[in-house]
């Protein structure tokens, strides 16, 4: 049975695969790398680009590079020899990968990259001002406190643009020296770090209990996870520490909403427009051949920020 | 016939998964694909090339992803700070070697289950992997005779594939063709017949981890040269990889136990799993799914050709 079976059962799968791989090939091909699909903030500006590109009636495959540079290598490699229409890189590492982006320029596939900073080999970064988004937060932050109190930070190292927010907070700080950073706590593991953060930031409540004024979150995922904590607190009360983030999203907006919430504001960064506008760019440059001189003067194409709190909040959660 | 579907069932699933998948997918077959194919297995097998050594031993080593990683930034850290390229590579190697020795000392000495120690030893490399880097991986400019281990050319094959094709030769040597390499497997199978026989258990499982602490460094060396990047977490996804590439190794050839030619069939199955996926444009998820029902069905399929085999006997 099982020779014969099993040849006819291979042949079948081929052919299935053969069509798959035809219909794929019949439309325009584009795809979108997410560095880290387990992380929110990279699957939303990749199921947004995937949703528009599908929009437009283009094919688009989503790859996962699982945080890891050999594989976003391998699949830069593949997408190359598969000779794809553009690659969308969400939140990709062109600096470590620049062989690749090369690759991919020589081959005529041109590359739009997401919050990844620039390359010579990439088209545009669709970006936002980090610097600027470090500053209204950190700045929000100050306020609540009226520029006096300690406060607690939950940094990230790892990415730059959470780097960058704590760069320019640590600027901040140092011109408002009645504000005392009390506790830092830095955020190391990646694939199990809400984990980390809840260890980590529960010492340092614990440590210094009652005395904190205001806490600093490097990314609203951390945020959420201080949040929970500060709930869990006997004793605690809203408004006292402040907690303020960076990133946005509903369950931000919820949480913000939420009369029980320590989460006072975020900088909401628009994850899903940037996602489009990849696509938007994709299109300009592979289909309409405009010049990317045309689109754009520089590497960076910024996208606004906005400062979500209790204040404008409500408009969030209608969207 | 049924010794044949024991030995050869997953090899032989294997190739028609790759003729399926020249078949459908475009551009598979080109030279420059199989070459990336077998580049991009490269760190894969090599890691999976130690495991699977520790593993004759009948000893775990879930530390080999990590001590990579860490062995990989001092390697980037040195290059970094203009130290030698021999400098910098002889400390990648005594890196995973000092690990793989550390492990087999906590397993042979202080008599520590192979798996809570290597654990131990994987959140200790861990930690210096961020401490060398503040969490900033090493990029930019490096030196280019380091970068030519990696992404070299000899006589047109990439230095990648032949570093690979020497390694898998080596530890097939070992296993196969040195007295201390027919000890190990004999430790592996059987520890007090091995003990009785006058072979020293420890000193072989001390051995097999100590060899699987090297494989991690010359994975190392080979990656950070390769990717001209050296992260602190770069080597994380292939813990996961690497196991399942012994155990469809394990599957084949020499059913049931770990051997160099299953594991390189492993590491290459999950290469051409994956690359075939991407060219076929599946999503990511689809990859995850097709790697597990793959690792399902070989086993099962195997261990019942096992069972079969058993009842039979």
């Amino acid at each position: 049975m099982t020779t014969r079976r099993a040849i006819i059962q291979s042949a079948g799968a081929a052919v299935a695969l053969a069509q798959f791989g035809a219909r794929a090939q019949s439309r325009f091909n584009l795809a979108i790398i997410g560095f880290q699909m387990s992380s929110e903030t990279h699957a939303r500006v990749a199921n947004a680009a995937e949703a528009a590109a599908k929009g437009k009636g283009w094919s688009a495959q989503v790859l996962n590079s699982k945080g890891e540079m050999p594989t976003h290598i391998a699949q830069f490699d593949t997408l190359i020899q598969n000779k794809v229409d553009a690659i969308i890189v969400a939140m990709g590492k062109p600096v470590e990968a620049e062989a690749q982006f090369k690759k991919a320029k020589d081959a005529g596939i041109p590359v739009v990259t997401v919050m990844s900073g620039s390359s010579p080999h990439a088209a545009f970064d669709i970006a936002v001002n980090e610097y600027s988004v470090g500053a209204r937060a950190a700045i929000y932050l100050m306020d609540q406190l009226g520029y006096r109190g300690n406060i607690l930070t939950q940094r990230f190292e790892g990415n730059t643009a959470t780097r960058i927010r704590g760069k320019v907070l640590d600027a901040v700080l140092s011109e408002n020296a009645a504000v005392k950073q009390v506790g830092t706590h830095t955020m190391a593991r990646t694939a199990s770090w809400r984990d980390d953060v809840r260890a980590g930031m529960s010492a340092l409540l614990l440590r210094n209990q009652g005395t904190v004024d205001g806490i600093w979150a490097s990314f609203d995922g951390q945020a959420y996870i201080i949040d929970d904590l500060l709930q869990q607190t006997a004793g605690a009360a809203r408004g006292k520490p402040a907690l303020v983030s960076v990133d946005g999203g509903p369950e931000t907006y919820r949480r913000i909403a939420d009369p029980k919430s320590f989460l006072q504001a975020t900088v909401a960064i628009p994850f899903e427009r940037m996602g489009t506008e990849a696509i938007h760019v994709v299109e300009r440059i592979a289909i309409r051949k405009e010049a990317p001189g045309a689109i754009n003067a520089g590497p960076y194409i910024y996208m606004p920020s906005e400062l979500v709190d209790k204040t404008n909040v409500a408009q969030y959660l209608k969207k | 016939m049924k010794n044949f579907a024991i030995r050869y069932g997953t090899f032989v699933a294997s190739c028609l998964l790759f003729v399926a998948l020249a078949i459908a997918a475009p551009n598979f077959l080109s030279t420059g694909n199989l070459t990336n194919i077998v580049k991009h297995i490269t760190f894969l097998a090599v890691l999976a090339l130690g495991f699977s050594i520790a593993l004759t031993t009948a000893e775990l080593d879930l530390s080999f992803a990590n001590v990579c990683s860490v062995a990989s930034v001092s390697v980037g850290w040195l290059i970094h700070n203009d130290y030698p390229v021999w400098l910098a590579v002889g400390t990648g190697l005594t890196v995973g070697l000092a690990a793989g020795l550390l492990n087999g000392v906590l397993v042979t000495v202080l008599k520590i289950p192979s798996l809570i120690a290597t654990l131990a030893t994987a959140s200790i490399a861990n930690g210096f992997a961020f401490m060398i880097t503040q969490g900033v991986a090493f990029v930019g400019a490096w030196n280019p005779s380091f970068l030519w281990i990696g992404r070299g050319t000899i006589g047109g094959i990439p230095t990648l594939v032949l570093w690979l094709t020497i390694l898998m030769a080596a530890a097939f040597f070992l296993l196969k063709f040195t007295v201390t390499g027919l000890r190990m497997l004999s430790v592996g199978q059987a520890a007090e017949a091995a003990r009785l026989a006058g072979i020293s258990v420890p000193r072989m499982k001390l051995l097999g981890l100590t060899i699987s602490g090297l494989a991690a460094g010359i994975a190392a060396v080979l990656m950070t040269s390769n990717l001209a990047s050296a992260a602190p977490n770069s080597a994380g996804d292939f813990m996961l990889m690497s196991i399942a590439a012994v155990l469809l190794g394990m599957t084949m050839f020499e059913p049931g136990r770990p051997n160099v030619p299953g594991t390189l069939c492993g590491a290459l199955t999950i290469g051409i799993l994956g690359n075939g996926l991407v060219l076929l444009g599946a999503q990511y998820y689809m990859q995850d799914i097709a790697l597990g029902v793959l690792m399902v069905a070989s086993v099962a399929v195997s261990s019942t050709f096992l069972k079969r085999a058993a009842l039979s006997v």
